[in-house]
């Protein structure tokens, strides 16, 4: 087993089903994972600096994963990022938003099987 | 040259060729202030409407359109810096609620050999002048056309009146073709995502299942239920789909038959108990069926009263049944309660019974979002997390189709709670 039970992991999707999914696939690997439904309830208790990867759905009500992504790192946090959605068109929006971070987004299109989601995910990582 | 102004009326008909270039411009300027009624305008290049727009034509069509109520149509190819320029007019003669402003453009330049390479004003339909334009490259107006031709004869005049308003109408469906891809594709977007985001946590679960006996030992049965509910989203919306494409693409078939909606509805309302029973999050409703006004009917064998449609019995059903599962959705404690009554119509112009009969489903739930209540029977725009947001619009394109009407209030009387959806169908003839 990897030493993965270092790293922490917030996943941000309004749909619980999913959130939920991807929590319990991700901790099986051994990360700790947190995971939220709704992205003000993320901003009113997040602290900067303690998660190594964001994984953030784009379309949820009230603020969406871009949003959500950029008032965090406006609030200083510098973890690394996934944004994963159901949409077929994303790039465009997001290019506009980060014109800095348009090589090195991860973008993950749902249905994922999760066998790949856990492999991204460590490699975003740094595992091999 | 023509004299323009008084007595034109009587001057013989013209169609002449200018030549110098100076005097067209003139003439130009002329008519465009002579103007009683209506401008048609027509720039070949988006360059060319730029030119006149220097030349102070633009603003002369801006003051005619406000300040002399003149009707003004323009055709012309844009780009960002035209696109500017009518949008600050449009926006001007909005805000001073003027209706007779109107630009129609495409989005690119025209090629050269497809439209017109003239530039086409006509006045008031009397009189018309076509500008050639020599070189679209040139800053002025003068540098870059060449002949005119001038007439105030009937038969040119009406011809280029015609090709006017051939061009006027295509832009139009252009425009409307361009709207209805984008729609399309905005659709196919939208449903996309609705779809693949049950598929997910079916896909997901199952891997999650398949991979671990322990899981389906310890949480098989959450895993199964979890599964069910969005197979069943998937089901639903794949449904809704269906419905919105045969609504979209007119084939819609309605299948009328004379019934009673009183049978229909005291069935729904049947069947739709048990399952209330079982979702504990709705054990505190109550359902109540009034029939017409305020007689509480409980029981099936007491109600003689019937009320007959005309109408597609399915497709009725299927738009109560989205009511009231709406209703129970966001009524969590409380009541819901449908009512039938009879609004009684003038006699139609052909002497046809237009009395018709109103369904109404009163919740006392947590109401309507006031930022879903303006696009509330649009497509998508569900606010709540297992709604496909295509059901109200269904419903609507439904009871359209059988001449009737559908909307929605909050009730705020009195601070009740909750909303009241309502329908109507026009009864049978007797």
């Amino acid at each position: 087993m990897m030493t993965s039970h270092e790293k922490r992991i917030l996943i941000v999707d309004d749909d619980p089903d999913i959130a939920n999914l991807y929590k319990l696939s991700l901790e099986r690997e051994g990360f700790v994972v947190d995971a939220f439904n709704d992205p003000l309830l993320v901003l009113s208790n997040y602290r900067v600096g303690i998660y190594d990867l964001l994984l953030i759905d784009i379309k949820m009500p009230q603020m969406n994963g871009f949003e959500l992504y950029h008032k965090l790192r406006n609030l200083g946090d510098n973890s690394k990022v996934c944004f994963i959605t159901a949409f077929e068109e994303f790039n465009k929006q997001f290019r506009e938003l980060f014109p800095d971070l348009k090589e090195k987004a991860c973008f993950l299109r749902k249905p994922i099987e999760l066998h790949y989601l856990n492999r991204v995910v460590k490699s975003e990582l740094g595992y091999n | 040259l023509t004299r323009l102004g008084e007595g034109d009326e009587l001057a013989l008909p013209i169609t002449e060729v200018i030549r110098n270039q100076k005097a067209v411009e003139t003439l130009f300027i002329e008519m465009v202030k002579a103007a009683e009624q209506e401008i048609l305008l027509i720039f070949p290049t988006a360059n060319s409407f730029l030119r006149e727009e220097r030349l102070g034509i633009i603003h002369l069509l801006r003051y005619g359109a406000i300040e002399r109520s003149i009707d003004i149509k323009i055709l012309t190819p844009t780009d960002g810096e035209v696109q500017k320029i009518i949008q600050d007019i449009v926006e001007e003669t909005r805000k001073l609620s003027k209706k007779n402003f109107h630009i129609r453009s495409v989005g690119v330049t025209y090629e050269e050999t497809t439209v017109s390479t003239v530039t086409i004003i006509i006045v008031d339909k009397k009189t018309s002048l076509a500008i050639e334009k020599i070189d679209d490259s040139k800053e002025n107006f003068i540098d870059a056309i060449g002949l005119a031709t001038y007439s105030n004869s009937k038969p040119t005049v009406s011809s280029y009146v015609s090709i006017f308003e051939i061009l006027w109408n295509q832009t139009k469906l252009y425009e409307e073709l361009r709207n209805h891809d984008k729609m399309q594709q905005e659709f196919i977007n939208i449903a996309a995502h609705e779809l693949r985001t049950p598929a997910q946590s079916i896909l997901g679960y199952a891997e999650l299942a398949k991979s671990d006996p322990q899981y389906m030992e310890k949480d098989g049965q959450s895993f199964l239920e979890v599964i069910y509910r969005n197979a069943f989203r998937i089901h639903k919306l794949t449904k809704d789909i269906l419905d919105v494409t045969r609504i979209e693409g007119h084939t819609l078939n309605l299948d009328k038959i004379r019934f009673n909606l009183n049978d229909l509805i005291k069935s729904l309302v049947y069947d739709k108990q048990p399952k209330l029973v079982a979702d504990s999050s709705n054990n505190k409703v109550e359902v109540v069926y009034r029939l017409l006004e305020d007689r509480e009917v409980g029981d099936v064998e007491n109600n003689v009263d019937t009320v007959f449609v005309q109408a597609d019995r399915d497709r009725i059903a299927q738009v109560i049944s989205n009511l009231l599962d709406n209703a129970f959705k966001f009524t969590h404690q409380g009541l819901v309660s449908i009512g039938v009554s009879i609004k009684e119509n003038k006699q139609g112009q052909e002497g046809e019974n237009q009395n018709e009969v109103v369904v109404s489903i009163e919740d006392s739930g947590s109401g309507i979002d006031p930022e879903i209540f303006p696009r509330l029977f649009t497509k998508f725009s569900s606010k709540s997390f297992s709604g496909t947001g295509l059901g109200l619009y269904i419903s609507k394109s439904i009871i359209e189709a059988h001449g009737g009407k559908i909307w929605a209030k909050n009730n705020n009387e009195q601070n009740k709670p909750g909303a009241t959806f309502s329908f109507t169908l026009p009864l049978a003839a007797t």
